[in-house]
């Protein structure tokens, strides 16, 4: 296979890397921090793809600007689902789980009767090739492997640096010890939840950048996200970054070198395997 | 009867219990004491086996049991206690005790289900021996209130009811005297030395000194995860590394 | 009281369909059995300490082996469906035993992943599965001769129904007789003390796994029921968002007793069928519920009751206080 195409192929890998890597973080921010399955965390994906689609379809705004808007819109959501829904019911997952499949069929919805079914779709303004090494490759998904690069590194500094990043550390390691030192925890869960919201939300404006979106279209992101999740390790936060890394090539490289087919069994008979001998994945611990 | 030797248990860079060896004979009465955080518990732990040791093993009436799962461990006659959650908390005090009847005897469990004469009778043997354990721990008049609803004192006596319905030949108490008062404690004494007369053998974890005295033949002491002495309570009494390991950590000395 | 009220409703649903004024209901009631014995399967899972998002994945198994074994092996349905319920808890037992040995919130996440699985199974593996697009034309169960006088070879609904209520209260009797047996109380010490159950000489992990197994063995059953009864099947028929409804019948029933399921999937699936408002706004209706249920009535509907005599007794002992 020649180089253009393999090149290709990689960077598409990566680009779907990036956005993989963007939602599992999010969810395994919100599961490992505060205890919960956030299983509405792909209609929040679905509402930063649509918040990005009207800053930049219905507003006329700028890629960017629709980027940072429905972030900070998506996280502040994510702040306030946080402080009304899960906070009364901090320490019993059972129900904060029942209240998030409550929030799965509201969000739909509402979305739904506001947008309606079908698909939409906006441009990225990063259309047509660059020329990288000689070889041409897309722009729009060179943009997309930087960004998500760049969000990653400061992910990484926000924990290694700050108090709170810290503090999020600790507890996603190990909650009942991190708990009694008296770490301020309403601040931290308010915190995961914003970050892990708005990596969502980053992810569905990068991949309405590329395909379309609908209503619908977060249970693909949840069903993703565990994926990367149970691969790279259940309450991993590197893990989340190198199980992402590892689907996102698996689907956006074998797809080229097989046929489809094959490519999409590949990817899920991998992870049966780690299901069936090492449910907790590669880098994590039993939970 | 119980052969520990070198027994250790590391986390990450803490070595929580170290080589340390323990020799229990059958039917004695055996006093575990240590400042707090000397590893106790975790040495429990070890042997009951909630946790995998590091490095040692443990030998059970001639069998290796080191690592074993804990269940696999109960049905061999280790039976411990716990500090924490000791209870059922929405069982009532009586079906504590007849869920824990479950080893012996042994209730087929297709048989439950399809309520077979057999396992019927077998119930009615278990609810038996279940009231007739109550009785031996005075809590008989509290069968019917649910657990969580105890005073302290009675939770602490109903683990070692649920304990004692395993049929245990060898009895792990992890702190049972922990937050009780004088009259509880010299009750819940007296139910300890009833089933060692009873010929069950007791290992005792426990921070009061008096009644650890008292009632153990023997004692030892661990500190940061090692055994620091062995003896008679007035061997231990008089040793100076134990004095010194009490008062070092800010402890009461016996 | 139960007992008798239980026969009462049994007689009700015997002479059901002989009120009803058309197919379509007898659909609705149908359905209705189907997911009531969804519901209270789930909750035996449930009660020891599990929560299970795989009974989606289950009952696909289930659709697809009995239309398969039928279809492609020649077999009588009357064999195929107890078989494709074996097939699914044989899956449920190997997968079983991994899973459950993963923390609370973990265990869910590999089981709304297991469904997933299965689901893209499904859709992949084209040559025996026929692809997204599923298998059509499954045919109906074999025709089957009651005391020698009866004729059944459904080909109207009104047969499919009893044939649902004869798999729901056996089903419903089984799931009973487990929840009252000692099996029944062994999990729900383990869901209450998982270590002091193992400190007592039981294995929690083999426990879990037993109410995992015979927990799935009811989708696989009905979900051959179920395609049998539409006469086909697709990788997406039994999706997350089917999983989550049953979770939520069951919910809003209440987990607590073993009747709780049964009354949240009847409520749950007949009221949006009769009320065609309720229908339109079904998913915000459920929704609402839902939370409703979580922050005020937490035991459920079948709580209901309890509650009120609590807040009775309360009030009568500040009354007499007073």
């Amino acid at each position: 296979m020649e180089t253009t195409a393999l090149a290709q192929s990689v960077l598409n890998g990566l680009a779907l890397s990036g956005i993989y890597i963007l939602i599992a973080l999010g969810l395994t921010l919100v599961m490992s921090i505060m205890g919960i399955v956030q299983v509405a965390h792909g209609e929040i994906y679905m509402i930063g793809a649509y918040s990005v689609y009207y800053v930049v379809a219905v507003l006329g705004g700028n890629f960017f600007l629709g980027i940072v808007v429905s972030t900070l819109f998506v996280g502040g959501l994510g702040v306030l689902l946080e402080r009304l829904c899960f906070r009364p019911f901090r320490g019993r997952a059972d129900r904060a789980f029942t209240i998030s499949i409550a929030l799965i069929l509201i969000l739909q919805n509402v979305v739904l009767a506001l947008a309606g079914g079908n698909p939409r779709s906006f441009s990225s303004p990063f259309s047509g090739v660059v020329h990288l090494l000689g070889v041409a490759i897309s722009w729009k998904r060179l943009v997309i492997v930087l960004v998500g690069l760049g969000l990653l590194v400061g992910l990484f500094l926000f924990i290694k640096l700050t108090r709170t990043g810290q503090a999020m550390l600790a507890i996603s390691q190990e909650r009942e010890g991190a708990a009694l030192q008296g770490m301020n925890i309403d601040r931290v869960s308010a915190t995961a939840m914003f970050l892990g919201c708005g990596l969502a939300a980053v992810a569905g404006g990068f991949i309405g950048s590329l395909f379309s979106i609908s209503p619908t279209m977060g249970s693909f992101a949840l069903m993703k996200g565990i994926a990367v999740i149970i691969l790279g390790g259940l309450g991993s936060i590197p893990g989340a970054v190198v199980g992402g890394l590892i689907l996102g090539l698996v689907d956006g490289v074998l797809p080229a070198l097989t046929t489809t087919h094959i490519a999409g069994l590949v990817g899920f008979a991998a992870i049966i395997m780690i299901l069936i001998f090492r449910p907790q994945g590669i880098g994590g611990h039993e939970g | 009867m119980l052969e520990i030797e070198g027994l250790s248990k590391y986390f990450g860079g803490l070595e929580a219990v170290s080589s340390v060896d323990v020799s229990v004979r059958a039917g004695e009465k055996l006093g575990l004491i240590g400042p707090n955080g000397a590893g106790k518990t975790t040495f429990f732990n070890l042997v009951s086996g909630t946790l995998k040791p590091t490095r040692g093993k443990v030998t059970f009436e001639g069998r290796d049991i080191t690592g074993k799962s804990p269940h696999y461990i109960a049905g061999k006659g280790i039976v411990r206690t716990f500090q924490g959650i000791n209870i059922f908390p929405d069982f009532t005090v009586l079906e504590n005790v007849v869920l824990s009847c479950h080893l012996k005897p042994g209730v087929g469990l297709l048989e439950t289900v399809l309520k077979t004469s057999g396992s019927r009778r077998k119930e009615k043997a278990i609810l038996e021996r279940s009231r007739q354990i109550l009785e031996l721990a005075a809590l008989d008049r509290l069968a019917n209130v649910a657990a969580k609803n105890l005073a302290h004192g009675h939770k602490r006596i109903l683990g070692i009811a649920i304990a004692l319905a395993a049929e245990p030949k060898l009895l792990l108490l992890d702190e049972p005297l922990g937050g009780m008062n004088a009259v509880e404690v010299s009750e819940t004494m007296a139910l300890i030395d009833r089933l060692w007369r009873n010929g069950i053998t007791i290992l005792l974890i426990e921070h009061n000194m008096r009644a650890t005295m008292n009632l153990c033949q023997r004692i030892v002491v661990l500190n940061f995860g090692r055994k620091i002495a062995e003896g008679t309570p007035d061997e231990i009494k008089a040793n100076p590394d134990v004095i010194r390991a009490y008062l070092g950590a800010g402890g009461h000395a016996a | 009281m139960i007992p008798s009220l239980a026969g009462i409703v049994t007689i009700c649903l015997c002479v059901l369909p002989l009120l009803l004024s058309g197919p379509y209901y007898v659909h609705v009631f149908i359905l209705t059995m189907v997911n009531i014995v969804l519901a209270s399967s789930l909750r035996l899972i449930n009660l020891s300490g599990q929560m299970s998002l795989a009974h989606g994945g289950m009952m696909t198994i289930g659709a697809y082996t009995s239309a398969l074994l039928v279809m492609k092996a020649g077999l009588s349905f009357w064999v195929a469906m107890p078989i494709s319920g074996l097939c699914t808890a044989l899956i449920a037992y190997v997968v079983g035993y991994p899973f459950v040995r993963l923390k609370g919130i973990y265990f869910s996440i590999v089981t709304i992943f297991f469904s997933e699985v299965v689901v893209l199974t499904a859709q992949q593996w084209q040559s025996l599965t026929g692809g997204a697009a599923g298998i059509f034309g499954i045919p109906r169960p074999n025709p089957v001769s009651l005391f020698g006088i009866l004729h059944v070879d459904f080909s109207s609904k009104v047969e499919f129904y009893y044939l649902a209520l004869a798999l729901m209260l056996i089903s419903l009797i089984i799931l009973y007789a487990v929840e009252k047996s000692r099996i029944g109380m062994v999990l729900r010490g383990v869901q209450q003390a998982d270590s002091l159950a193992e400190s007592v000489g039981i294995d929690t992990t083999g426990f879990k796994v037993l109410a995992f197994t015979v927990g799935s063995f009811f989708p696989g059953v009905l979900g051959a029921f179920y395609s049998h009864y539409i006469s086909a099947v697709n990788p997406d028929a039994f999706s997350f968002l089917f999983t989550i409804y049953i979770l939520i019948y069951m919910t809003v029933g209440g987990e607590k007793g073993f009747f709780g399921p049964v009354l949240g999937a009847a409520v749950l699936t007949i009221l949006p069928e009769v009320s065609r408002p309720l229908k339109a706004f079904e998913p915000f209706v459920f929704a609402a519920v839902l939370i409703a249920v979580i922050f005020f009535v937490p035991e459920g509907m079948a709580g209901i009751p309890q509650m009120v005599r609590r807040v009775k007794t309360a009030h009568e002992k500040g009354a007499a206080d007073a």
